[in-house]
C-alpha cells in the first residue's frame, strides 16, 4: 500500500493532494496541466518537499512533517520516469539500465541487466547510446532502468505524450505486463483522457491543486467534476458493452451497449468481446421527428430529461435507455421547443462512435 | 548546378573569407615559422636546449603549472559546480570576481598581491612572524599562476555544469545514487570536456604567465625564474637560449594541443 497526502505552496498556487494506490493497482492522476499533477509524482519521489503531510511508500514512511521524517529520493525506493525520459547521454543501453543496480554483485548485475533488456525486447540495442534511439526505444530503456532495483511504486509523468498511437498501445501493453508480472504498483501523470481510461484502475482528476473527484475512469471521465475537467475529456457519453456482430465488408459492428444498439466502425473483435465506446456530445443531433433518408447508421429514440445551458452551448440530457449527452445551441433548444418530456430522435453517425480501448 | 553556383560565388568569398583566412595564417605563422628558423639555425641552440638556466626554467615551469592545474582542479571543480546550481545572494558579485583576473592585466594583479602578501602587507608580517614568506618564492611563482589561470577554468567548468540537465541527476538520485555519487557518475562525465578545456586553457595561461609572476615572484633563477622569464633575461645575453625556450614552449604548446584533442576524441566521442 503507497498512500499520502500534502500541502505545498508554489508561489500563487497551492496545492493540496491525498491519494491509495494499492498493490497492483495503476492509478492515474489526470487534470489539465498545471493542476498539481507533476508535482505530487516529484513529492513522492522526494525531488520536492512539501511543506506539510505525510508519505508512505510500501511500508517505508518516507516523509512525515509532524515528526520531522524526510527520506532523501536515493533511499527511497521509487521508481521516476520523467518526461523526456532523461536517459544518461554518457551511458550504453546496458550502462543505463544498470545504473540503479551498482550495489548488487557483479554477476547479479549483468543476470538482472539481461533479465530486463530480453523482457523490453531491448537485447540488440544494449551497447547503443541513447542519442541513436527512437522515442519509443529510449522509453524502454527508461521503463527497464526504473524497474532494474526493484522498486516498490512506478512513477510515470506524462509517459505517453512523445509518442505516436501504435507506441502508445505497445506501452500500455508494457506497463500492464509489468503490473502483471511484478505487482509493482503504478502511478501515472496524464492530461488524455484516452490513456486514463485505456490503462487504469482508478483515475484521480486534479483540478486546480485539489482532487476533484476519484473512481474508476468510467465515473471520473463521463462526468466531469470541474468545467476545465470537461473541456480537457471532451467525451461525454461513454457507453460499455458488448459487441454482438461483425461485418468486415460493411467496415462496421454493431455493439449492444447497455440497452441500446449502436453500430460502430469495425475493429478487428469478436463478437461477445467487451466494448467501449465514446461519443461527443457535439456529434449527435438532434431530431424532434423521425429522421429520413439519412446516411447516418444510427438514430435512436428517447426522450429529454433536462436542460442545461453551458456557456455558449446547450447540454440536452436524452434518456434512450441510457442517458445521453447532446451539445445543441440555444437557438436551436428554442426552435425545436426542447424540454423535458419532448420525445426526441437522436441521429449518431458510426464514424462518431469510437472505439476506447 | 550547385557547382556553378559555387564557382560565380568564388570571386565574393575569395574576398570576404579566403583572403582574410590566408592573410591571418601568414600572420600567425611567419613569426613562428621565423622562431623555427631562426632558433634551429643560431649557433649555440642545440648547446642551449640543454643550458643550466634552460633546464631549470623548464623544470620550475612544468613543477609549478602542474600544481597551479592540480589546486585548481581540485578546488575549482566543486566551486564551480557549488556556483553552477545553487542561487544565492551575491552570486553576481562572485561571477564578476572570478572573470575580474581574465580581463585585468598580470602586471597590475601581480602587484596587487604584492600588497597583500608583501613584507609590508598585513597579512605579510603575519605570515613573516610565524615563518612564511611569501614573495619571491615559489609558492609565489604559483599563486601568480594560480590568480590569473584558475578564471578560465571556473568559467569553463561552470559553463559546463551549467549544461548538464538537473533532470539527469534527480533521476540518479531516484535510482538509488547518493548525492556525491550522481556528482562523480553523472554531473562530471557529462562535463567533462568543459572541465579538460577549461584545465587547458588554465595550464597554457599558467605556463605562459610573466607580468605577475615578475612583479610578485621575481626572476630569481632555479626559485621563480619560469621559461617565460628566463626569456627576457637570456635576451640581454644570449639569443640563442632565448631562442632555444622560445621553442620549447611552442612544441610544448602544440603537444598539448594534440593531445587533448585525441583524448577527447577518444574518450567521448559517442557523448557528441
Amino acid at each position: 500500500m503507497t498512500e499520502g497526502w500534502f500541502q505545498h505552496r508554489q508561489g500563487e498556487f497551492s496545492l493540496e493532494m491525498r491519494w491509495t494506490v494499492g498493490q497492483g493497482e495503476i492509478v492515474t492522476l489526470y487534470g489539465p496541466s498545471g493542476a498539481g499533477k507533476s508535482t505530487t509524482l516529484r513529492a513522492i519521489a522526494g525531488l520536492v518537499r512539501p511543506a506539510q503531510g505525510r508519505i508512505v511508500v510500501g511500508a517505508q514512511e518516507v516523509f512525515d512533517s509532524s515528526r520531522s521524517v524526510w527520506v532523501p529520493p536515493h533511499r527511497r525506493r521509487v521508481g521516476f520516469l520523467p518526461q523526456g525520459y532523461g536517459l544518461f547521454p554518457h551511458l550504453s543501453v546496458e550502462q543505463n539500465v544498470a545504473f540503479g543496480i551498482q550495489r548488487s554483485s557483479p554477476e547479479d548485475r549483468a543476470r538482472r541487466t539481461r533479465e530486463l533488456l530480453q523482457a523490453l525486447s531491448l537485447e540488440e540495442l544494449a551497447h547503443r547510446y541513447p542519442h541513436a534511439l527512437s522515442a519509443g526505444q529510449q522509453q524502454r530503456v527508461a521503463l527497464a532502468r526504473a524497474l532494474a532495483p526493484r522498486p516498490l511504486l512506478l512513477l510515470l509523468d506524462e509517459p505517453f505524450s512523445a509518442l505516436d498511437q501504435e507506441l502508445r498501445r505497445d506501452l500500455r501493453r508494457e506497463l500492464r505486463a509489468v503490473r502483471d508480472t511484478t505487482g509493482v504498483p503504478i502511478m501515472l501523470v496524464t492530461h488524455d483522457p484516452a490513456d486514463a481510461l485505456a490503462l487504469s484502475d482508478r483515475v484521480v482528476a486534479i483540478d486546480g491543486g485539489r482532487v476533484v473527484a476519484e473512481g474508476t475512469p468510467l465515473e471520473v471521465l463521463e462526468r466531469p467534476a470541474s468545467p476545465r475537467l470537461s473541456r480537457l475529456t471532451e467525451v461525454e457519453n461513454i457507453l460499455e458493452g458488448e459487441v454482438v456482430a461483425v461485418d468486415q465488408e460493411d467496415g462496421t459492428m454493431t455493439c449492444d451497449l447497455g440497452g441500446v444498439r449502436l453500430i460502430a466502425p469495425y475493429a478487428p473483435m469478436k463478437v461477445g468481446e467487451r466494448v467501449r465506446i465514446g461519443i461527443r456530445a457535439g456529434d449527435i443531433v438532434v431530431a424532434v421527428q423521425r429522421p429520413k433518408g439519412l446516411s447516418a447508421q444510427n438514430a435512436l429514440r428517447g426522450s429529454v430529461r433536462a436542460v442545461q445551458a453551458r456557456g455558449f452551448e446547450s447540454e440536452v440530457l436524452v434518456d434512450c435507455g441510457r442517458l445521453f449527452r447532446a451539445e445543441v445551441t440555444p437557438r436551436a433548444v428554442a426552435r425545436l421547443g426542447l424540454a423535458p418530456g419532448k420525445a426526441v430522435w437522436l441521429v449518431i453517425k458510426s464514424n462518431s462512435c469510437f472505439l476506447i480501448e | 548546378m550547385v557547382v556553378g553556383d559555387g564557382q560565380r560565388l568564388g570571386a565574393g568569398w575569395l574576398a570576404v573569407g579566403v583572403a582574410p583566412t590566408v592573410l591571418f595564417l601568414l600572420f600567425v605563422g611567419l613569426p613562428l615559422v621565423a622562431l623555427l628558423v631562426r632558433g634551429f639555425g643560431h649557433d649555440n641552440f642545440w648547446d642551449s636546449l640543454t643550458s643550466e638556466t634552460v633546464l631549470q626554467a623548464l623544470r620550475l615551469s612544468l613543477i609549478t603549472s602542474a600544481i597551479t592545474v592540480g589546486i585548481v582542479a581540485l578546488v575549482g571543480t566543486p566551486m564551480a559546480y557549488f556556483l553552477a546550481r545553487r542561487q544565492f545572494p551575491g552570486r553576481q558579485l562572485i561571477d564578476g570576481l572570478i572573470e575580474l583576473p581574465i580581463v585585468l592585466p598580470p602586471v597590475v594583479a601581480g602587484l596587487a598581491m604584492l600588497m597583500a602578501f608583501g613584507r609590508n602587507s598585513v597579512i605579510g608580517e603575519a605570515l613573516t612572524s610565524i615563518g612564511v614568506e611569501l614573495p619571491f618564492t615559489m609558492t609565489a611563482v604559483v599563486f601568480a599562476q594560480l590568480f590569473v589561470g584558475a578564471p578560465f577554468f571556473l568559467r569553463s567548468a561552470k559553463l559546463g555544469f551549467e549544461a548538464v540537465d538537473p533532470a539527469l541527476e534527480e533521476i540518479a538520485q531516484t535510482l538509488g545514487a547518493s548525492p556525491v555519487r550522481t556528482f562523480f557518475r553523472v554531473s562530471l562525465p557529462l562535463a567533462s570536456r568543459a572541465l579538460a578545456g577549461g584545465l587547458v586553457l588554465c595550464w597554457a595561461r599558467a605556463v605562459a604567465e610573466f607580468g605577475a609572476t615578475i612583479m610578485f615572484a621575481g626572476n630569481l633563477p632555479g626559485r621563480t625564474q619560469t621559461m617565460p622569464v628566463a626569456i627576457l633575461g637570456a635576451l640581454e645575453s644570449d639569443l640563442g637560449e632565448a631562442l632555444a625556450l622560445s621553442v620549447v614552449l611552442v612544441v610544448m604548446a602544440v603537444a598539448v594541443l594534440l593531445g587533448v584533442r585525441v583524448a577527447i576524441q577518444r574518450g567521448l566521442g559517442h557523448v557528441l
